[in-house]
């Protein structure tokens, strides 16, 4: 392998591309006759082709932008129910709760990005490509569109004896968009002089941040409420209220400028951390804060629990406090470096005792809160690994105070999901749209990912007794169809707990989605598993490396890394299959475009516009995960060894 | 079995020893395949033996049998007076003990230089980070090659690749080392530098048992040669008599087709 190999990973810096003492010369480019007759006309069958697909790429686009521009769209009905397609019906008088969550989301995307991101910069001669291209797309829809049609006093659209539409000639179609005649130039005009005034030194060496580019253009959006006033009205309680000047721009700029200023500002405040001392523990936080965030989100923020003060001071505390402190006392026992074999007897005591705790609650032996069953099986996980985390003295307190924050964390979520919402819903579920959507893939993700790794390790396990039950899970779960399963989890699965053990629609349904994601998961990580060398396993070994060590160190990192495209593959399926909750009765993006605003009676029937903007949505934040994953492929290096 | 007796010929310094590895009868099977016979040697403290012999002849696969990487059917393998069975606890406290180096030098290739060599360490010596990282970079000064300490393996060159896989296994400050053909997949003038990393090792008084083709080191650094071939020993010496007077006709034979 050659040195430059190590520009992929880590070390890549913006430095190292400004630092470069010579610049290879410009490949020189052909002039545009040559460029086209070597690249599409050079043979008779290579021109056949390229015309054909000229002409059938033109009538595709023009299809598209008639059909986007055409009088029939009611592009209001979208627009005017922004809000339902994005929270669904959250009550308005609390609306403040959804924008504090776009405040916190705002803070840890700005400080992720300051934090972590290592851009290069776009080059001055990439910004001229895409100004010009941006200008001659929109001199090229000109053209492409077909006229538009005349309208009486009324507004109604004309038509003539056969009731065909009346559309005005071509030359008035043209002269009516001259507006967009100069925004296109505008582009192209500005793309050529900026290309011809820096010259190649500069156009290749003036490099424009990238973090200024996206903030800008989102400032520009925003700037843009402020500007024009999108003439939709909004939609008010439950209700569609035509109430003139109070349109979506004018409802919400403001908060949107305070939500841009606080990205912004946590941006510039990630930078300054990343140089600093501190930057590798507030990276840990952060990573923490993300994985907290779901649930902070969804059951504190917006369902603002009224929390039971008389419960907790004699229940939930003492719970706590029992498992916070006697807990601790067993993990610091088992985590005394000359503990030896005692020290697992009692790991797998814990897991015996975990295990029958729950069947006891199939058999109703006893009763017991049940997050006291969850802490015995958290406690007997964390048993297990004590021995890993033996050493000194403050190794030893700092495992404790893992513990002791964790178990806070777990009793503070299950006092707080066991509280009734003080939020008004109109429904069962309180959030839908794009909410439920993101809270679902969210959700999901975060428990299939480790299940799924457990059982991809199980299935490669040399044991088989763990073998052959993640293969039986695996291929059971793989031969079932999905909505199978969420059908089995939202109807039937309530039916088969034990009395007194209750589970909410949300919840089931997050648990089958995980379960299925788990199994998919699993065969991708068992793919990255199998490529890793035996010879690694071997160093490994050599070094006396135990087996969990092994797995954690070695073979796991780069078996995660190997299998990131499959992964990720799976993130945008589990993500997109979240519109099957539409199918199990929930109201989610989907199903609020495809059956609730066209049940309304101004939209009665309005059904298409809405399937394009939902469709433009999903594929917008599946482009944004699929670009993620290609930087994150590029910086960790894989298919470089 | 034509040299039984590869206890000797050995001198009195080296006799009076330690044993650090006592090999008795090891036998291994591939299916049906045999791949060492009746295997028995002695390797005293701070011994340096070289293995030789053609390929395919049970080399690797004995010093293999040594931490495990292979297990041996019959016999008796013993390091540092404990004897190799099937309870883990047992053999990762070998392992931990015996380091080793590879031909293909398996560095793990997510980890830094110096996070691949501090990782076994912290993990199963318990040291704590700072130490662990001193004697890493100590380690990387012996070895020559300080400045790599924060690249990743696949920015190195393939002879400085070897030397940090015997600083990884040095980290672990072991009893013994053993090399299975550490310098087959290195480019010749990258030889050279492992080679004397190696030399300096065995200067220190390091055990080692070395599975190599390099003649010129066997005949320069060991102490003992031992010579296989189809899975059994055939002819065991110093450096000297082994390459101006052997005895068996099959060494003499090796010996004629690689000088």
């Amino acid at each position: 392998m050659s040195e430059e190999s190590g520009v992929a990973l880590e070390s890549a810096t913006e430095d190292d591309i400004d630092d470069q003492p010579m610049l290879k010369p410009e490949e020189p480019s052909l002039p545009p006759g040559e460029w086209v007759q070597k690249n599409l006309f050079s043979s008779v069958f290579n021109s056949v082709l390229t015309i054909l697909t000229i002409v059938v790429m033109a009538f595709a686009v023009r299809g598209l932008l008639n059909y986007i521009f055409s009088e029939e769209r009611v592009w209001s009905a979208p627009a005017t129910n922004a809000r339902l397609i994005l929270t669904f019906a959250y009550p308005e008088s609390q609306y403040a709760r959804v924008w504090v969550t776009v405040g916190l989301l705002a803070v840890l995307a700005g400080t992720s990005i300051g934090l972590w991101a290592q851009w290069a910069g776009v080059s001055a001669k990439k910004l001229c490509f895409w100004s010009m291209n941006l200008g001659s797309g929109i001199l090229l829809a000109i053209v492409l569109t077909q006229p538009g049609v005349h309208r009486d006093a009324a507004g109604e659209v004309l038509r003539d004896a056969d009731s065909a539409v009346l559309r005005k000639s071509f030359a008035t179609a043209m002269s009516d968009r001259l507006v967009w005649w100069i925004v296109g130039l505008a582009f192209i005009g500005a793309g050529l002089l900026a290309w011809n005034w820096l010259g190649e030194m500069r156009r290749r060496t003036i490099r424009v941040p990238s973090s200024a580019l996206i903030f800008g253009s989102l400032g520009l959006i925003i700037l843009s409420l402020w500007i024009v006033n999108y003439g939709h009205y909004a939609f008010s309680d439950g209700e569609f209220i035509a109430i003139s000047g109070r349109t979506v721009a004018s409802t919400t700029k403001q908060p949107w400028t305070v939500m841009w200023l606080i990205l912004v500002g946590s941006f510039f405040l990630g930078r300054r951390i990343s140089q600093s001392q501190r930057a590798v523990s507030v990276k840990g936080l952060m990573n923490l804060a993300w994985l907290l965030s779901p649930f902070i989100i969804y059951w504190v923020i917006l369902r603002d629990p009224s929390i039971d003060y008389s419960h907790v001071w004699t229940t939930d505390l003492p719970i706590f406090l029992a498992f916070a402190i006697g807990g601790g006392a067993i993990l610091w026992l088992l985590s005394y470096p000359g503990i030896g074999e005692a020290g697992r007897l009692a790991g797998v005591g814990l897991v015996v005792v975990a295990i029958f705790q729950f069947a006891a609650a199939f058999t109703g032996w006893y009763p017991m809160l049940q997050k006291a069953r969850i802490s015995f099986v958290v406690l007997a996980l964390v048993g297990l690994a004590a021995s890993n985390f033996s050493g000194e003295r403050s190794q030893r307190v700092r495992f404790v105070g893992v513990w002791v924050v964790l178990m806070a964390l777990l009793h503070y979520f299950a006092t707080v999901m066991n509280s009734p919402a003080t939020v008004d819903v109109v429904s069962e579920n309180f959030t839908g749209g794009l909410t439920v959507t993101l809270f679902v893939t969210a959700l999901t993700l975060m428990i299939s990912f480790p299940l799924g790794v457990v059982l991809a390790l199980g299935r490669t396990s040399s044991l088989p007794i763990f073998r052959i039950m993640s293969t039986a899970y695996i291929e059971s779960i793989r031969g079932v169809p999905l909505i199978t399963i969420l059908f089995f989890f939202s109807n039937i699965l309530p039916l088969f707990l034990p009395d007194g053990m209750d589970i909410a629609e949300f919840a089931a349904i997050i648990l089958g989605y995980s379960l299925f994601s788990a199994a998919y998961l699993a065969e991708n990580v068992r793919g990255g598993l199998q490529a890793i060398r035996r010879g690694q396993y071997e160093a490994a070994d050599a070094l006396g490396l135990t087996s969990p060590q092994r797995t954690s160190f070695i073979v796991l990192p780069q078996a995660l890394r190997i299998s990131i495209p499959p992964l990720v593959g799976q993130v945008i399926g589990t993500f997109k299959e979240t519109s099957l909750i539409a199918i199990i009765g929930g109201f989610d993006l989907l199903r609020i475009g495809n059956q609730v605003i066209p049940a309304q009676t101004q939209f009665l029937g309005i059904k298409r516009e809405n399937l394009l903007i939902v469709a433009a949505m999903y594929w917008l934040i599946t482009f944004a995960i699929s670009k993620y994953s290609m930087r994150l492929e590029r910086r960790l290096g894989v298919g470089e060894r | 079995m034509s040299f039984s007796d590869a206890h000797s010929p050995i001198s009195d310094d080296l006799a009076s020893r330690r044993d650090m590895i006592v090999c008795d009868n090891v036998n291994k099977w591939y299916g049906d395949f045999q791949a060492l016979k009746d295997v028995s040697a002695t390797i005293k403290e701070q011994e340096v033996v070289v293995v030789l012999g053609p390929s395919g002849s049970g080399k690797s696969t004995w010093i293999r049998c040594i931490n495990r990487l292979e297990v041996h059917q019959k016999g008796m393998i013993a390091v540092d007076g404990v004897e190799l069975s099937n309870d883990l606890r047992n053999i990762e406290k070998i392992r931990s003990e015996v380091g080793m180096v590879f031909q293909q030098f398996n560095l793990f290739p997510h980890l830094t230089v110096i996070d691949n060599i501090t990782l076994a360490p912290r993990w199963v010596r318990k040291l704590p980070k700072s130490d662990a990282d001193a004697r890493a970079r100590a380690l990387l000064d012996r070895v020559g090659i300080p400045e790599q300490a924060d690249k990743y393996p696949g920015q190195l060159s393939g002879g400085q690749q070897q030397r940090v896989a015997i600083a990884r296994a040095l980290a672990m400050e072991p009893n013994v080392m053993l090399f299975d053909e550490p310098t087959s997949a290195l480019d010749p003038e990258m030889i050279k530098e492992v080679l004397d990393v190696m030399k300096g090792l065995a200067e220190s008084g390091m055990t080692m048992m070395v599975v190599t083709h390099e003649m010129g080191f066997a005949r320069e650094v060991a102490d003992r040669i031992i010579f296989m071939e189809e899975g059994e020993i055939v002819e065991v010496g110093t450096p000297e008599h082994f390459f101006t007077d052997p005895t068996e006709d099959r060494t003499k034979l090796f010996l004629s087709q690689i000088l």
